[in-house]
């Protein structure tokens, strides 16, 4: 039994050879009937001529068989003028050929020829025509001369297919294998990112060409894939570091307190400062929690018609209070169109008042703080505007990331993960969240909503 | 003083409840999988129950659809490690009252275990009065002993929430859905600031204190604390 080939190269190289040969096979045998058909019309169409003309002067019918034949010098050239009884008058022709119809158009028939004393049967091409006086002009000529160049380029078709073979098999090994050297990289270089090493990259060779194509949406995938383990270990990093803290400063406290409280009082004052420090890591814990599941697209289910005017107006005057407290002037206007979207009420008002409390906490006393809720063609906007000192544009794109925090904001209290809430919460929303910087050099933070589908 | 049944699986958060809620003075019994919740809550005459969302055998939910079904309207209150705004939609859904998110603290456990005992108040009443403190809903205005007090309109509604519940204590996240009608833990200690405001009028002819904050957990209107 003869194993098929397992290697996809020697599989393509044959595939490949196998196919060449088809097609050479193909074209051979179109050249060879064109080849043949030629040679056989030509003749044709000379003996058609000569029986015609021998045949049109009777009288010199003879004359004119005896030149054809004296025209040829190999001896292919035969004729013979017969009479009515079939008895020949001139040419070198026995007898009238058996089956050959005398319409002047040639048949390739049997014939017997006297040549050089001697009789002979031959295979012949020949045309015959009848004459007014009952006799039979035949004008032949030997199939041998057709029979040999066909034969001749047969057999040099037959030839070439050889060389063909070889050179279409070498050709096929030959690009597969180049095709499987850089498969070959391809697949070391994928062996070492399934290892673990997720910033090796796929050759890019420089034909531009599918396997290139390919190598680089690979790469380009790699990319994303790299960025992403790097902002989830860097997520990860920021949580252990912020839990750390404080943790760290809950068991530097008990410690103390254990060794050094005296009185209840003294006891429930550590407690109670232990319990403050663990809600915030709690907090902070169920805040990732919580991104991360909205991230996830699930929690649709409690979205309801949200007008976002009184969402607004609530979340103003639940802030007037802070506001007044750091002497900040704090307004809302809603526009008088209707700004109901799909949502969900909670979650709009944790947004807008994370977006209301990092407004709060970075202006300065005397400052102005600007709730706005518009209609744009398709969408209801909801925009916090402050007279803080505002982000460089370099940290626009940056504000909503995860434990991101404004170099401003690193001696104040927070997370970092405001609002990185709030861009979950829009997202869910199908809204887009942005920050700009306003005239006055302060930040304005816009969530466009899209609005419901009527009905 | 009242008769509660706790269905939790985990013997550690069941542990610590049941301490702090018989430390209430509340008689609690305890089942730690949902069939034999599903029974003990068929069997006896309880004040509330308590109800787990995930419980091994059947989820706490079912449970207490269960018991809804069966005509059972014994006030529950349903705990569950998932914080999420759907899950507590689903919870209330299956008939619970009220929906508490883990990690919750026990003082905010206990506190809304006490409003729902306290169910159900009275809605109809619209003038209330607590100690010398008067409010008249319909009129929107409130006095203390002979002097008018100027409200807001949230400071009333923050009153009336109060008053309808005299000794009882509420937390903040409590007085947040109530009071503003929304749901989350707001970051800040606004919840306090508002109290501080209200509490300020309410005081502010040298009356006795009437307003208390509870360290850790709330505040309580209390008639001559």
């Amino acid at each position: 039994m003869v194993e098929f080939p397992r290697s996809t190269a020697l599989r393509w190289a044959l595939g490949i050879a196998l196919w060449s040969v088809l097609l050479s096979l193909a074209t051979f045998a179109f050249v060879y009937w064109q080849t043949a058909a030629y040679l056989r019309e030509e003749l044709a169409e000379t003996l058609r001529l000569e029986v015609r003309t021998a045949a049109a002067e009777p009288a010199a019918a003879a004359v004119r068989v005896d030149t054809w034949i004296a025209m040829d010098l190999h001896a292919t050239h035969y004729g013979g003028l017969f009479g009515p009884d079939g008895t020949r008058r001139a040419g070198n022709l026995g007898l009238v050929p058996d089956h050959l119809v005398r319409d002047g158009d040639a048949y390739r028939v049997s014939a017997t020829v006297d040549i050089a004393g001697r009789t002979l049967a031959d295979e012949t091409w020949a045309a015959s025509l009848a004459l007014p006086d009952g006799s039979t002009v035949v004008i032949a000529h030997d199939t041998d001369e057709i029979d040999r160049v066909r034969a001749t380029t047969l057999r040099a078709l037959g030839l070439a297919l050889v060389p063909t073979l070889v050179l279409s098999g070498i050709g096929g090994l030959l690009l597969t294998s180049r095709a499987r050297r850089r498969l070959a990289a391809t697949e070391a270089a994928m062996a070492q990112v399934m290892r673990g090493d997720l910033r090796k990259r796929l050759p890019v060779g420089n034909h531009g060409d599918a396997f290139d194509r390919l190598s680089g949406n690979v790469n380009r995938m790699l990319e994303e894939i790299e960025h992403l383990m790097g902002e989830v270990r860097s997520v990860g990093d920021a949580v252990a570091h912020d839990l750390r803290t404080p943790l760290t400063r809950l068991r530097a406290r008990l410690e103390r307190s254990r060794s050094q409280a005296r009185t209840v009082a003294e006891f429930h004052e550590a407690i109670d400062q232990g319990l403050m420090w663990i809600d915030q890591t709690l907090a902070m814990v169920t805040a990732v929690l919580r991104i991360g599941e909205m991230e996830d697209g699930r929690r649709r289910g409690g979205f309801t018609r949200v007008d976002l005017g009184d969402v607004a107006s609530v979340a103003v005057e639940f802030f007037a209070p802070l506001a007044e407290e750091k002497d900040i002037h704090l307004d809302v206007s809603v526009s008088s169109a209707d700004h109901t979207i799909d949502g969900d009420r909670d979650l709009c008002f944790e947004a807008l008042s994370n977006l209301l409390d990092n407004a709060l906490k970075f202006t300065p006393s005397g400052g102005v703080v600007r709730v706005g809720v518009t209609r744009a063609a398709a969408a209801a906007i909801l925009s916090v505007e402050d007279t803080g000192p505002g982000l460089p544009p370099a940290e626009h794109a940056q504000v909503f990331h995860r434990f991101y925090r404004a170099e401003a904001a690193r001696r104040t209290p927070g997370n970092g993960l405001g609002l990185s809430l709030v861009a979950a919460i829009a997202k869910l929303h199908g809204a887009a969240a942005t920050v700009r910087a306003t005239a006055a050099g302060g930040c304005r933070f816009e969530l466009t909503f899209p609005l419901p589908e009527p009905g | 003083m009242a008769r509660l049944l706790l269905i939790e699986d985990d013997a550690e958060t069941a542990g610590d409840v049941l301490d702090d809620l018989r430390g209430r003075g509340h008689d609690v019994a305890w089942a730690a999988t949902g069939p034999d919740g599903a029974r003990a809550a068929r069997d006896g005459a309880w004040g509330a129950i308590i109800v787990d969302r995930m419980l091994p055998g059947q989820d706490g939910l079912c449970v207490l659809q269960d018991l809804r079904r069966d005509g059972d309207r014994t006030p529950a209150l349903v705990l569950s490690a998932l914080g999420d705004v759907d899950e507590r939609i689903r919870g209330l859904r299956a008939g619970g009252d009220d929906y508490l998110a883990k990690p919750f603290a026990l003082g905010e456990l206990a506190a809304r275990i006490e409003a729902l005992l306290r169910r159900p108040v009275d809605s109809r009443e619209t003038v209330l009065h607590v100690g010398g403190l008067e409010v008249d809903l319909i009129a929107g205005t409130g006095r203390r002993g002979a002097r008018d007090l100027e409200l807001l309109p949230r400071e009333l509604k923050l009153l009336e929430y109060l008053m309808r519940r005299p000794g009882q204590i509420v937390t903040r996240a409590m007085l947040f859905e109530e009071v503003w009608n929304y749901r989350f833990t707001p970051k800040s200690n606004l919840i306090d600031v508002h109290v501080g405001r209200l509490r300020r009028k309410l005081e502010a002819g040298g009356e006795a204190p009437l307003l208390h904050s509870v360290r850790g957990i709330g505040f309580t209107l209390e008639p001559d604390g």
